[in-house]
C-alpha cells in the first residue's frame, strides 16, 4: 500500500494541529515551567543519592549490590532527560552508549553508567571500575549544580514530552539502551513518567480547546502503563522494578510500539499549540 | 466527521459529508507532504545543508548570518545519528535519531558568535558554526512576553525554595525562643531574617503580610508598645535592644503563621513581570530611605542590605540576559550597578553604600517599563 496507515495518521494529526491553534498567553506557561523545575530538582536530589550508593557499592567491590542498584539509580536521570541532555558534555560522560564511539567499549573516553554496566553485567566484575564510579559521582554532582542554576527554556520543557517518547522509540523498544543488564523497562518507565509529568503540567492549557487530543494522549499513556505492568516484579508497584527485557513477549513488544509512536507524534504538536515553535 | 446524533440523515447529506471528509483528508495529506520538505516543494530554499558521515560533518565549518536559520541534516553514515548546535557545552538545538540516508530539517534562532556542532559519533571531531552579524533585519527591538516565561518561572522556583527555607528558619526561631536561649535565638533570628529579606520583593506584594512580618515600630501609634507591632522588627527589638525573650513567644508563633500564609499566596500568584524589576528597586529604595541620614550603619541594617542585595541579584541575573538583545545599554548599566553595590557592601560604610543602593534601585526602575511592556 502506497499510503501507509502511519502517513494517514500523521495527516490526520497535522489537521488536528491546525484546528487547535489555541492562543495560549505566554504568562500561562510560567506556572507549569516552575512546577517542572521543582520536579526536576526533586528527581536530581534522588538521583544524586542513589548514584552515591551505587558508586560506593562499585568501589567497595560489592558486585551483587552494584548490579542491583544500577537500574534504580538511572530511573531519575531517565525522567529528567529533556533537561539533563541540555548539557552535552555531561550527557555524554554520564549516559553515552558504546555505539557513540568509533572504538566502542575500548574508547578511553567512554565513561558513565553504560561503561559501568559493561563491567558489572558483561564482565561480571567490579575490577577496574573505581575510576569510572568516581567520575560518575563527580559528573552527577556537577549536573545537579548546573541544573540548579539553569533557567529552564520553555521550548525544551514542552518539547521534552515528545523527546522522551522519541527516546523510548529509538533506544528502549529495541532493547539496546541496557544491552548488558537488560533493565530497559526501568528506563522505559522513567522516560514515560517524565513525559507524563510534562503533559500533566501543561494539560490545563490545552484541555478546553482540544479535549480529544488530551483523551488520545491519556489513553495511549494508559496503554503503555498497562503493558509495562505485566512485567512488574511486584504486581501493581512500578517502584519495585521490572523483569529483564528479554522476558518481554513479542506480542507485548509490538503492543508497546504503537502507543509510543502515536505519543511521540501527538506530543510533538504541543510546542506549536502552546506558541513555542 | 463528528458523531452528533442527527436523526435520519438524507443520503445526499451523507454523501456530501463523505466528500467533505475526503477533501479534508486530501488537504491534510498535501499539507503533510509539504511539511516533509520534499525536494520538489523546496519551501526551505534558504536552508544550509550539512551531511554527517561516519567521520564527522561535511562541511565541518559553516558560517551563517544571525537570525532564524534553517539547516538540513543529511545522514550519510551507516548508523542513526544526532546533530546538535552547541553554545559552549549547552545544547541550543538538536535532531536526534536521524536514520541512515535520511534528511531532517531544523531551525534555530541564532545570535552572532562561535558555536560548535555535534557530528554523529561522540568520538568524531566537532564542527564549527560561525554566526556573523546579519543585515540587521534579525535585530530584536523589544522584549517579548515569550522571552520572560523562563525567567519568571525561575524566579518563582527561587521563591518556592526560599519559602521552604524561611519556614524552617522561622520554626527554628520559635523553638529557640521557647527554649529560652537568648544567644541561640539571636542566631536563629539572623538566619530567618536573611531569608525574609532575600524574598522582600515578593513579600512586598502583599501589604497585610508585609506589615505583619516587617513593619517597623515607627509606623505604629505607640511604637514599640503598640499591640499591633509584631514580626521580625518586634523580635529584633526584644532580642537585640532589650536582650530579653520576654513576650516573644506569641510573636514568634504569629510569625510562623504568617510565613505559612505567605508561602500559600506565593504558590497561587507568583510575581508578575511588571513587578519584578520594580519590586526589586522598591525594596532597595525603601532600605535606602530608612538609613538615609545615619552616619553609621548598624550591624542589623547592614545584614538586611546584604540579604536584600542577594535577592535583587537573582532578579538582575534573570533580567539582564532578557534585555541584552533589545536593550544592550540598559542591560549593561544594570549589571554594572549591581556589581558595584555587591563589591562595596562588605566595607559597610554608609557614605559608600547608600548612593550605590540608590543607583541600583534607579537602574531597576529604569528597565522596568521595558519588561512590563512585554506582558
Amino acid at each position: 500500500m502506497l499510503i501507509s496507515r502511519r502517513v494517514l495518521l500523521a495527516a490526520a494529526l497535522s489537521l488536528g494541529a491546525l484546528q487547535a491553534q489555541a492562543a495560549v498567553a505566554p504568562q500561562a506557561l510560567v506556572a507549569p515551567i516552575t512546577d517542572y523545575k521543582l520536579y526536576v530538582l526533586d528527581n536530581l536530589e534522588q538521583f544524586t543519592e542513589h548514584t552515591r550508593a551505587f558508586t560506593e557499592a562499585v568501589k567497595a567491590g560489592d558486585l551483587a549490590r552494584a548490579q542491583a542498584l544500577y537500574a534504580p539509580s538511572r530511573v531519575y536521570y531517565e525522567r529528567i532527560e529533556p533537561i539533563a541532555e541540555l548539557f552535552a558534555d555531561l550527557d555524554a560522560s554520564i549516559d553515552a552508549r558504546e555505539d557513540d564511539y568509533e572504538n566502542g567499549v575500548q574508547d578511553p573516553t567512554f565513561t558513565g553508567f553504560h561503561r559501568l554496566e559493561y563491567g558489572l553485567f558483561h564482565e561480571r566484575s567490579t575490577e577496574g571500575l573505581d575510576a569510572y564510579a568516581e567520575r560518575l559521582m563527580v559528573d552527577v554532582n556537577d549536573l545537579e549544580q548546573r541544573v540548579q542554576g539553569l533557567t529552564f527554556p520553555p521550548e525544551a520543557v514542552v518539547g521534552g514530552a515528545a523527546a522522551l517518547m522519541e527516546e523510548v522509540a529509538a533506544t528502549k523498544v529495541s532493547g539496546e539502551e541496557d544491552r548488558y543488564s537488560h533493565t530497559d523497562l526501568w528506563d522505559f518507565q522513567g522516560n514515560l513518567d517524565g513525559s507524563k509529568k510534562i503533559f500533566e503540567l501543561v494539560k490545563p492549557l490545552v484541555e478546553q480547546d482540544d479535549p480529544a487530543f488530551v483523551a488520545r494522549i491519556e489513553s495511549n499513556f494508559a496503554a503503555l502503563d498497562d503493558t509495562l505492568a505485566n512485567y512488574h516484579l511486584s504486581q501493581g508497584d512500578a517502584s519495585k522494578g521490572f523483569q529483564t527485557y528479554d522476558k518481554v513477549s513479542e506480542r507485548d513488544r509490538r503492543a508497546l510500539v504503537g502507543p509510543v509512536t502515536v505519543l511521540a507524534e501527538e506530543l510533538s504538536t504541543l510546542r506549536g499549540m502552546l506558541g513555542l515553535d | 466527521m463528528t458523531d452528533s446524533p442527527v436523526s435520519a440523515p438524507s443520503r445526499l447529506a451523507l454523501r456530501a459529508g463523505l466528500v467533505a471528509a475526503a477533501l479534508l483528508m486530501l488537504g491534510a495529506l498535501a499539507l503533510f507532504y509539504v511539511s516533509l520538505g520534499g525536494k520538489s516543494a523546496t519551501p526551505y530554499a534558504d536552508s544550509t545543508e550539512v551531511t554527517v558521515t561516519a567521520k564527522g560533518c561535511v562541511p565541518n565549518a559553516i558560517s551563517v548570518p544571525a537570525g532564524k536559520r534553517r539547516f538540513t541534516v543529511i545522514n550519510g553514515s551507516e548508523r542513526a545519528i544526532e546533530w546538535e548546535i552547541l553554545d559552549g557545552v549547552m545544547v541550543l538545538e538538536e535532531r536526534e535519531n536521524i536514520a541512515p540516508g535520511m534528511r531532517q530539517q531544523l531551525s534555530a534562532q541564532l545570535t552572532p558568535g562561535e558555536y560548535a556542532m555535534t557530528c554523529g559519533l561522540l568520538s568524531n571531531p566537532q564542527g564549527t558554526l560561525t554566526v556573523t552579524e546579519g543585515d540587521g533585519s534579525e535585530r530584536v527591538t523589544e522584549v517579548s512576553a515569550r522571552a520572560l516565561i523562563g525567567p519568571l518561572a525561575e524566579y518563582q522556583v527561587y521563591l518556592t525554595l526560599r519559602g521552604r527555607a524561611l519556614a524552617k528558619a522561622a520554626e527554628q526561631l520559635q523553638q529557640q525562643i521557647a527554649a529560652g536561649d537568648l544567644s541561640a535565638a539571636q542566631q536563629a533570628y539572623r538566619a530567618a531574617r536573611t531569608v525574609d529579606q532575600q524574598m522582600a520583593l515578593a513579600v512586598g506584594l502583599f501589604s497585610d503580610l508585609d506589615q505583619r512580618l516587617n513593619a517597623r515600630a515607627d509606623y505604629f501609634a505607640q511604637r514599640e508598645q503598640d499591640p499591633e507591632f509584631m514580626g521580625f522588627q518586634r523580635l529584633a527589638y526584644g532580642l537585640f535592644e532589650q536582650q530579653s525573650l520576654d513576650g516573644l513567644r506569641p510573636v514568634a508563633e504569629q510569625l510562623n503563621h504568617d510565613v505559612a500564609e505567605l508561602r500559600e499566596r506565593l504558590r497561587a500568584e507568583g510575581v508578575p513581570a511588571p513587578q519584578l524589576a520594580r519590586g526589586a528597586g522598591r525594596v532597595l529604595q525603601a532600605w535606602h530611605d530608612q538609613q538615609q541620614g545615619q552616619a553609621q550603619l548598624s550591624e542589623l541594617a547592614l545584614a538586611d542590605l546584604m540579604s536584600l542585595q542577594q535577592g535583587v541579584d537573582k532578579v538582575v541575573s534573570l533580567v539582564v540576559p532578557v534585555l541584552q538583545q533589545a536593550h544592550p545599554e540598559q542591560a549593561a548599566q544594570l549589571a554594572e550597578a549591581n556589581q558595584a553595590l555587591a563589591a562595596q557592601m562588605s566595607e559597610g560604610s554608609a557614605p559608600s553604600v547608600l548612593p550605590l543602593t540608590e543607583a541600583l534601585a534607579a537602574q531597576l526602575a529604569n528597565v522596568n517599563p521595558l519588561l512590563a511592556a512585554a506582558n
